[in-house]
């Protein structure tokens, strides 16, 4: 009887159904792509450590260093191999077809395949045991923005030294982090290696790293530790370079449960709608003696057929979706695929048991009708609660959009559930709009203790006394004062740069916070989130994690010691910063830096004088362009995408969710109206019946709609900020000690663009849908029931 | 008198899995201006279906209905919609109404919706209350449809019908979910139009109903097989006894 009555349903309530089998098909498809992706990405972190043969240590330090040969003595070492890298300082140094390249701002490193640290893999994940001589394989940082294939020859040109390489594909290594502010990496022969080296005149300064496996890896991080210019991570720590490959799974896997709530309120609506629907069916079923729970399995029955079909569906679905997922994470990592399968059906299986459960609660109203409703019309005759809050007669509004307000006034918790759902969809595209927004703003760089400017110079080889002499960044920032002076350019220039240096506080040490300095004849105000920036050589302001780190609170005197020399600080006040992941410490501009050799720079900013506009910023990089004969000189909003590195990613998510969005809400507002058109078909026939034209009661159906959307809307812009500001928070934390970030965001964009984009879907999809009232014709009064 | 309806060879077919069904059969009808018709017949003989053909509700297969002049068969839907919405009214056997509007909403909502009817929306709203008291259901306006009583809702569904000074009416067994004592006063209201000019036609099974008629058509399998002419009726008790007994005689050799 079940398979009869069902097969009756599902023919009945064609397009409910299908609408309702596509969300399933979502849910089940999100679900099991980005339980994979972050499955694939987490487990698959340590199966890529393990088959690159990574050890347990990696240090690193200046080429020039013995402190090699005090390490080797370490205890409880096993082995060591050592990859010493040539460093070529800018990728104005290689040619493709006789352009120089301008796709990266880093140094290139060159490895030999003769000293290979690790086990590198090639595009198709195979282990590469050499190079063929006058080859190169290049990771994608180097490879991004080229339009090239296997055998383009590049030509490396330095100083009158010329040398030739192939192209031989891409490479990928376990501890190499890949993204446009990260260092592109090319693996060579070692013939070509020992070439290169010979013949580069003036070789760039340059840093070894020793892969070491070890029993006792405590001893070479404390080594590191009292050594000046040694610094050294462990396996477990260098797992945090694909923390941006996580969020993008993670930010997925949002997406996936919201796909999940909107498929949830779908579902109630649908199964609250049909049992109000079919209230006379199942008043007949309970005074013929059917108990409660048979009532109840009839629907449920239903929708586990619904629910198997579309989990089946939607997992064969997520294979494709899972695989485009993981193609920009295999790009940096080799993933084990054993788990995929399993887990994407554990997923289904689990969407079909949370839908179940999820039936099995909205069922509940079955017990509430009793065999009365099959001969009341569904009136018990105990609700005398007032239906109609408004008067046409009083109204000055048009008869349609009355009985629209009318209706959604009426059934205040139906139209919420749809309110909910309209204002989910409206924050998927706002939020994203403005994570994306945020995450290139200018508004970000004073957590890089960065000051405020319209330029940034990126170009490694202009900072490079900066990070490779003692106080080079004197020369670096009075050179590019220089060249603004020299190019008439009225502004101001200077930056921010950190270094290493050892930090204690009582029995506390750490050599994970950075001294962080704002020099140059540039403005900057650190602003503190508590407490107060130091003014004075021996003040310090600390970044609460490394606070934490230390122990140590506002007013606590610490101690550091850099290049040799010691010093004390009083700390003064907290900020907040993504300089070294969060663990930073800012000195005031009377502290003698100029024994210092930058660790990091976040480039040379150049505020320009007064407020200029557009076409003058971009005139002033045209002519840096020209005169430091490099192309990366960017406007700051550019140069924050490049510090930040996951804009681009959530620019391409929130495209994805726009395109979601406004799929989920047509088939949100699709069912809906069918629905409506279903249980309101007697009073649609009526309509017609006393003259009301077709387009009159569609106007009605479709401003219920607006009017809610309008809603979702004016909510949706209510909460945006805020919500925004605390995801960001979270997201934030995982690359620093970051807080009260400023949420940025395009106006146009968020207050009207997506509000329009949910607005049109609303008003497309209930006219569609609408159209279908043409059925209901007025002698339909006379088959009502 | 003026001709209100007329219908010529009117013929309307359903084909009800792939079996062709002659619901009404070359009807020829005419209906003059004042007149109160009741049609009666058995179960499935086509009466609800003659109603919604000639009101332009449902669409005839064949032949002609001519409303005040006009051919309904060559209207297009909007034409239809709106020659119901300012020249009918409709009274239906179940009272059908919009449940999230007040009584007073409902019945003044066709008013709000006609073009032709340029007044205020106080000013309907007066009118609307005006016809309520004149069917005495005036203290239950602001009431929702669900509060209030069958014959109540009933006679609301009669002010609706009424709102747009229509120039017939038409009903479908408008008494046929009532007791009698509210079954007596819907009638008494329809009578009451009808005295005041607006043409009447009713589709019942109630004898008693159609006695209060003019004029009963009676309905075998899609055909008219009789007609007799009753005479106005003055609202007499006795006289209304007399009639049913003259209308029960006749429906008997009708076949009743």
């Amino acid at each position: 009887m079940f398979w009869r009555i069902l097969k009756k349903d599902l023919k009945r309530k064609r397009t409910m159904n299908a609408i309702l089998l596509m969300f399933v098909i979502l849910c089940s498809m999100f679900a099991a792509a980005s339980v994979n992706n972050i499955a694939a990405v987490t487990g698959g972190i340590e199966h890529y450590f393990n088959i690159s043969d990574m050890p347990d240590v990696l240090v690193s330090m200046d080429s020039e260093s013995d402190e090699e040969k005090n390490i080797e003595k370490l205890s409880g070492i096993r082995g060591i191999k050592t990859e010493d890298p040539i460093y070529i300082y800018s990728s104005k140094y290689f040619k493709l077809h006789g352009k120089k390249l301008d796709n990266f701002i880093n140094p290139a490193l060159m490895i030999s395949d003769g000293e290979m640290g690790i086990n590198y893999f090639n595009s198709d994940n195979e282990v590469i045991k050499s190079v063929d001589k006058g080859k190169f394989y290049c990771t994608t940082t180097f490879s991004d923005g080229l339009d090239i294939k296997e055998g383009d020859e590049f030509e490396l040109s330095i100083d009158g030294f010329s040398y030739k390489l192939e192209y031989a594909g891409i490479f990928k290594g376990a501890y190499i982090q890949n993204g446009a502010a990260c260092l592109p990496y090319m693996l060579i022969n070692s013939e070509d290696y020992d070439n290169i080296k010979a013949g580069i005149v003036t070789p760039f300064r340059s840093y070894k790293t020793m892969f070491i496996k070890t029993d006792d890896p405590q001893a070479i991080l404390d080594y590191a530790e009292e050594k000046d210019g040694v610094s050294a991570a462990t396996r477990d720590a260098q797992k945090s370079i694909f923390i941006f490959d996580m969020m993008v799974a993670y930010i997925m896997m949002m997406v996936s449960i919201v796909i999940m709530l909107a498929a949830f309120v779908v579902l109630r609506f649908s199964i609250g709608f049909t049992i109000q629907e079919e209230y006379r069916e199942i008043g007949v079923m309970k005074a013929i003696g059917l108990r409660n729970m048979s009532i109840r399995s009839l629907y449920i029955v239903k929708y586990l057929a619904i629910a198997v079909v579309g989990a089946v569906a939607g997992f064969f679905c997520s294979l494709p979706l899972s695989r485009i997922m993981l193609g920009s994470v295999s790009k940096n990592m080799v993933l084990g695929t054993e788990n995929g399968v399993v887990l994407g059906v554990v997923s289904s299986v689990c969407v079909v048991a949370v839908i179940m459960l999820f039936c099995y609660l909205c069922t509940r109203k079955v017990k509430k009708l009793s065999p009365i409703d099959a001969v009341r019309s569904g009136q018990t005759g105990e609700r005398f609660k007032k239906r109609s809050l408004l008067t046409l007669g009083r109204s000055k509004l048009p008869s349609a959009g009355f009985l629209a307000l009318n209706d959604v006034l009426s059934a205040p918790k139906q139209f919420l559930i749809i309110t909910t759902v309209f204002t989910l969809c409206m924050l998927m595209m706002t939020i994203m709009a403005t994570s994306a927004d945020t995450l290139k703003s200018p508004k970000l760089l004073r957590f890089f203790n960065t000051p405020d400017s319209e330029i940034t110079i990126l170009d490694t080889e202009i900072l490079g006394d900066q990070l490779t002499k003692q106080g080079g960044y004197k020369t670096t920032f009075e050179k590019a004062q220089e060249v603004l002076d020299e190019l008439g350019i009225d502004g101001k220039s200077g930056g921010g740069f950190c270094t290493h240096s050892l930090f204690t506080n009582g029995d506390k040490t750490s050599t994970r916070i950075f001294i962080t300095a704002v020099r140059g004849s540039i403005d900057y105000k650190l602003k503190c989130d508590e407490g107060s920036a130091p003014h004075k050589p021996d003040e310090i302001a600390m970044t609460r994690y490394a606070m934490n780190e230390l122990g140590a609170q506002i007013g606590d005197t610490v101690k550091a010691e850099m290049n040799e020399d010691e010093y004390e600080f009083i700390i003064t006040g907290s900020f907040s910063s993504f300089m070294g992941g969060g663990y930073a410490a800012f000195v005031s501009e009377d502290f003698d830096m100029s024994k210092a050799v930058g660790n990091g720079t976040t480039g040379i900013q150049i505020k320009l004088s007064g407020t200029p506009d557009e076409k003058q910023v971009n005139d002033a990089i045209e002519k840096l362009r020209d005169k430091l004969e490099s192309d990366k000189v960017y406007t700051t909003e550019d140069s924050v995408k490049l510090m930040t590195q996951v804009s681009d990613p959530i620019n391409a998510i929130k495209k994805l969710n726009m395109i979601l969005t406004v799929i989920i809400t047509g088939l949100i507002i699709m069912l809906m109206e069918r629905s409506f058109i279903s249980k309101e078909k007697s009073e649609i026939a009526l309509m017609k019946a006393v003259g009301i034209p077709n387009r009159s009661i569609m106007l009605q159906h479709i401003l219920r709609f607006i009017i809610v959307a309008i809603i979702a809307c004016v909510i949706g812009s209510a909460v945006v900020m805020p919500i925004s500001s605390l995801l960001l928070s979270q997201v934030s934390s995982l690359l620093g000690d970051v807080q009260g970030i400023d949420v940025d965001y395009c106006p146009v964009e968020v207050f009207a663009l997506c509000p329009a984009i949910l607005l049109t879907v609303t008003a497309i999809g209930s006219f569609i849908t609408a159209l279908n009232m043409k059925r209901i014709t007025a002698s339909d009064t006379a088959s009502i029931e | 008198m003026n001709t209100v309806l007329q219908t010529k060879n009117l013929c309307k077919t359903y084909i009800v899995n792939k079996r062709q069904n002659n619901v009404l059969k070359n009807i020829d009808l005419t209906v003059i201006e004042g007149e109160m018709v009741a049609i009666m017949g058995p179960s499935g003989s086509g009466k609800s279906t003659l109603l919604y053909c000639v009101s332009g509700m449902d669409k005839v297969t064949s032949g002609e209905v001519t409303f005040n002049g006009k051919d309904t068969t060559k209207l297009r839907e909007n034409e239809l919609a709106k020659l119901r919405l300012d020249e009918m009214g409709f009274i239906f056997q179940q009272m059908y109404m919009m449940k999230n509007l007040s009584v007073l909403d409902n019945i003044i909502l066709p008013a709000v919706k006609s073009k032709k009817n340029s007044e205020s929306r106080s000013q309907t709203e007066e009118r609307g209350r005006a016809l309520m008291h004149r069917l005495g259901i005036d203290d239950v306006g602001g009431n929702d449809i669900n509060e209030v009583s069958g014959g109540q809702l009933q006679r609301a569904c009669i002010a609706r019908s009424m709102i747009n000074s229509p120039k017939m009416i038409f009903a479908d067994e408008p008494t046929g979910a009532l007791n009698r004592a509210s079954s007596d006063e819907v009638m008494n209201e329809l009578l009451s139009l009808n005295r005041d000019g607006t043409t009447v036609m009713c589709v019942t099974h109630d004898p008693k109903v159609a006695a209060k008629c003019s004029r009963v058509l009676y309905l075998v399998d899609g055909k008219i097989v009789g007609e007799k002419e009753m005479g106005s009726f003055d609202g007499g008790e006795k006289e209304l006894r007399d009639r049913e007994r003259t209308l029960n005689n006749w429906l008997m050799e009708q076949g009743w």
